[in-house]
C-alpha cells in the first residue's frame, strides 16, 4: 500500500506495534472520557446526595469512576510500549497478531465488568460475588475472573516485548523496560490474594496501589519520557538513559518502603510509623534532584522541538509530578500529621493532583505523538491552523485540576479540625464535619474545577482528531537539524 | 503512642512548613543549576537563601511534630539529602555530557 500524503489520517503511516498503540490509545481516550463523567456525577451526590440515589449510587459512580482511571492509565502506558518497541528493538513485534487478539479480549473483558458494576448494584457478598461481581479493594474491584483474564492479557503483551526485544537490539531503555514490567505485573498478584483478616488485606492491597504509582509507574513513565526526549527534542541516548538509571535508583530506594506510609493505622505493628516516616521523608528529594538535570538539559539544546503539544504535556507532567506527588504528599505524610488528614478530603486532593500530574499528562502527550504520526509526520510546531485549541486545552484541564485540588484542600483542612482535630473522630465528629459550611463550599468549588475539566477535555478530543489536518509541511526533526548544525 | 501528633494550633503552620520544605528544596534546585550552567555565581547566595528558608522550614516541622530520637535523625537526613542531592546530579550530568559545552 502507498503511502498516504502529509496531513492525511492514515495508519499506512505507521509500524504495526504503532497500529496497535492507536488502538489501545482509543480505547483509553474512551474510558478517560468515562471517568470524567463518573466523577461529575459522583461529586454532584456530595451536593445533592438524592441525585440518582437507587439508580446510580455514589458508590457506584466513585468505583467507576477511579476504575476506568487505572485501565485508561494502564492501556494508555501499553499502548506506549507498542508505541515505541518496533523502533527501540529495531524490528517487528513479535507475535503481533496475539496482541491483537489479546486486546480484543481485554476491551471486551473490560466492557462486561464496567455493565456489571453498572447493573449489578446491590447483593450479598458471598464467594459469588468475589468471583462475578466486584473484588472490593479499591482501584482495582475488577471479580476474580477479570482477575484472571487480565493476568493472561499481561503475559501475552509481556512476551511480546521480551521476544520482540530478544529478535532485535537491547538498549539501557528496553532493559529498564522490561524489569519495570515485571515488578508491575507482578504486583497485581498481590491484590488476588484472599483473606478475611482487614488488616490483612490492606497490606497486600497497598502493594499494589502503593508500589505501582510510587515506584513501577513512576519508572514505566521515566522510561516513556526518555524516549519521547530522544525523538520529539532529540536529546542523545546515553543522556536520557544515565537520568533513566539514577531515576530508577533514586525512585526505588525511597519509594519502596514509602509503602509504610499506609501503615500507621490499619493494625500493622508500630516499627511501620518509623519506616514510613523515614523513607516518605526522603521521597520527594529525587523530585527535586531531577529539577537540576532539566534545567542543565534544556540550557544546552534550547527546546528546540518536533512537537508543540507533546512538549506542553511534557512540562505539565514536570509540574504536576512536582506538586501532586512530591509537595501534596510529603505534606500529609508524617504520622504526627496523617493522624488529622487521614481518609479526609486532603487525601483525595493529593490523590486527584497526583494521578493527574503525574500519569494523565503522560499519556495525552503520548496521544499527541500518535496524532502526529497519524497524520504522517506532519509539523506540529509554529504557526499550525487551530492551535489555540490544543493550548485552551492544556490550560483549561490544568486549571481545572488546579481548581478542584485548592477546593479539596479547603474541605480536607476542614475536616481535619471539625472531625477530627475538635470533635476527635468521633461519628458525630464526621458528620459535623461534612455539613459544615467550608466543607460545602469546597464541594461546590471542586464542581466548578470540574466542568471546567470536562470542557478542556472535549477540546483536547477534537483537537486530537483534527490537529496537523490540511497541513502539508513535514515534521521539523531535532536529529536531522542536529547533524546539520555540526556538519556546519 | 509511639508518635506525638502535632498540637492543634499547630496544624496549619505543620502543613504549611510540609510544603515549604520540597518548594524550597526546588528553588534551591532551580538556583544552583541556573547559576552553574549559565556561570553567574551572583546567583548563589539566593540558591543558599532559600537552602537557609528549607533549614528553618525544617527545624519548625520538628518541634511542631515533636520530633525526638530516631525521627531527629530522620530531620539531620533531610536536611542533608535535599543539600547534597543537587550536586550529585550536577556531578552525574557534567559526567554523561562529555562533549557537550552549554
Ligand atoms: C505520582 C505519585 C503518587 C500518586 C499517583 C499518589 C496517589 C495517591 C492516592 C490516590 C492516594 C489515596 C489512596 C486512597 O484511596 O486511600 C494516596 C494516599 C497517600 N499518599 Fe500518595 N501518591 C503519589 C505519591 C506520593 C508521595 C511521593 C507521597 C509522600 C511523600 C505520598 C503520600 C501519600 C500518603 C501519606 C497517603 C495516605 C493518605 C491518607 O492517610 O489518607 N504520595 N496517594
Ligand atoms: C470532572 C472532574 C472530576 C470530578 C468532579 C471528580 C470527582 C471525584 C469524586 C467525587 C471522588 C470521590 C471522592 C470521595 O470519595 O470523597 C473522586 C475520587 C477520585 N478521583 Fe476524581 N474527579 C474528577 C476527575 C478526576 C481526574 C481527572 C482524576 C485523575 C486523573 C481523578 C482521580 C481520582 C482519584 C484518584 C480518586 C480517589 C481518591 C480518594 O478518594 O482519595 N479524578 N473524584
Ligand atoms: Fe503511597
Amino acid at each position: 500500500m502507498a503511502a498516504a500524503a502529509i496531513g492525511v489520517l492514515d495508519t499506512s503511516h505507521l509500524n504495526g506495534g504503532q497500529k496497535l498503540a492507536v488502538k489501545y490509545y482509543t480505547v483509553a481516550i474512551v474510558l478517560f472520557v468515562a471517568q470524567v463523567l463518573f466523577g461529575i456525577l459522583a461529586g454532584l451526590q456530595f451536593l445533592y446526595p438524592d441525585f440518582l440515589y437507587g439508580v446510580l449510587d455514589f458508590n457506584v459512580n466513585r468505583m467507576v469512576h477511579i476504575n476506568a482511571m487505572v485501565v485508561w492509565m494502564l492501556m494508555g502506558f501499553i499502548g506506549s510500549v507498542y508505541w515505541l518497541l518496533e523502533d527501540e528493538a529495531g524490528t517487528p513485534v513479535v507475535g503481533l497478531k496475539l496482541g491483537e487478539i489479546i486486546f480484543y479480549v481485554l476491551t471486551g473483558a473490560v466492557a462486561v465488568v464496567v455493565l456489571v458494576y453498572l447493573f449489578v448494584q446491590v447483593g450479598p457478598g458471598n464467594d459469588m460475588t468475589r468471583w462475578f461481581i466486584n473484588e472490593g479493594r479499591e482501584y482495582i474491584e475488577a471479580p476474580r475472573w477479570a482477575d484472571i483474564g487480565i493476568v493472561v492479557a499481561v503475559l501475552t503483551f509481556f512476551f511480546n516485548v521480551v521476544a520482540t526485544v530478544m529478535k532485535g537490539r537491547a538498549t539501557g531503555i528496553t532493559g529498564v523496560l522490561i524489569a519495570d514490567l515485571l515488578a508491575l505485573f507482578g504486583l497485581y498478584l498481590a491484590g488476588m490474594f484472599y483473606t478475611t483478616n482487614v488488616s490483612i488485606d490492606q497490606y497486600w492491597w497497598w502493594w499494589v496501589i502503593h508500589l505501582w504509582v510510587e515506584a513501577t509507574w513512576e519508572v514505566l513513565v521515566g522510561v516513556i519520557m526518555a524516549w519521547a526526549l530522544m525523538t520529539v527534542l532529540g536529546t542523545r541516548r546515553v543522556v536520557v538513559q544515565t537520568w533513566l538509571y539514577i531515576e530508577v535508583a533514586l525512585m526505588f530506594g525511597s519509594g519502596i518502603l514509602g509503602l509504610g506510609h499506609h501503615y500507621f493505622w490499619i493494625g500493622t505493628p508500630d516499627y511501620w510509623f518509623w519506616i514510613g516516616g523515614f523513607f516518605s521523608a526522603l521521597e520527594p528529594i529525587p523530585l527535586v534532584a531531577m529539577v537540576v538535570h532539566a534545567v542543565y538539559d534544556s540550557g544546552a539544546h534550547k527546546m528546540r522541538n518536533s512537537n508543540h503539544p507533546t512538549l506542553g504535556w511534557v512540562i505539565a507532567h514536570a509540574f504536576g509530578n512536582f506538586f501532586g506527588a512530591g509537595v501534596w504528599g510529603f505534606m500529609h505524610t508524617l504520622p504526627q500529621v496523617n493522624l488529622y488528614t487521614h481518609g479526609t478530603q486532603w487525601t483525595t486532593s493529593h490523590g486527584h493532583l497526583a494521578f493527574f500530574g503525574a500519569y494523565a499528562t503522560i499519556n495525552i502527550a503520548m496521544f499527541y505523538v500518535a496524532a502526529q504520526k497519524l497524520r504522517g509526520n506532519v509539523w506540529m510546531g509554529a504557526g499550525i491552523a487551530g492551535a489555540w485549541r490544543w493550548k485552551w486545552a492544556l490550560f483549561l484541564l490544568n486549571a481545572g485540576m488546579l481548581t478542584m485540588t485548592v477546593a479539596l484542600l479547603a474541605s480536607g483542612y476542614e475536616q481535619s479540625f471539625i472531625e477530627r482535630a475538635i470533635e476527635g473522630a468521633t461519628w458525630s465528629g464526621y458528620f459535623a464535619g461534612q455539613s459544615h459550611p467550608w466543607f460545602v463550599q469546597g464541594m461546590q468549588w471542586r464542581m466548578w474545577g470540574g466542568w471546567v475539566m470536562l470542557l478542556g477535555l472535549a477540546l483536547l478530543l477534537w483537537d486530537l482528531f483534527t490537529i496537523g489536518a490540511g497541513e502539508t509541511r513535514k515534521a521539523y526533526s531535532p536529529s536531522e537539524d542536529e547533524a546539520a548544525r555540526t556538519a556546519a | 503512642m509511639i508518635v506525638e501528633p502535632v498540637e492543634v494550633q499547630d496544624f496549619l503552620l505543620a502543613v504549611i512548613a510540609g510544603a515549604l520544605i520540597v518548594l524550597a528544596g526546588a528553588v534551591y534546585a532551580l538556583l544552583f543549576a541556573i547559576s552553574r550552567i549559565q556561570g553567574r555565581p551572583g546567583l548563589m547566595p539566593f540558591a543558599y537563601a532559600a537552602y537557609a528558608t528549607l533549614v528553618g522550614a525544617v527545624v519548625f516541622l520538628a518541634r511542631a511534630a515533636h520530633f525526638s530520637g530516631f525521627w531527629t535523625f530522620i530531620a539531620v537526613l533531610m536536611l542533608l539529602g535535599y543539600l547534597l542531592a543537587p550536586h550529585g546530579v550536577w556531578r552525574l550530568c557534567v559526567g554523561t555530557h562529555p562533549e557537550e559545552v552549554p
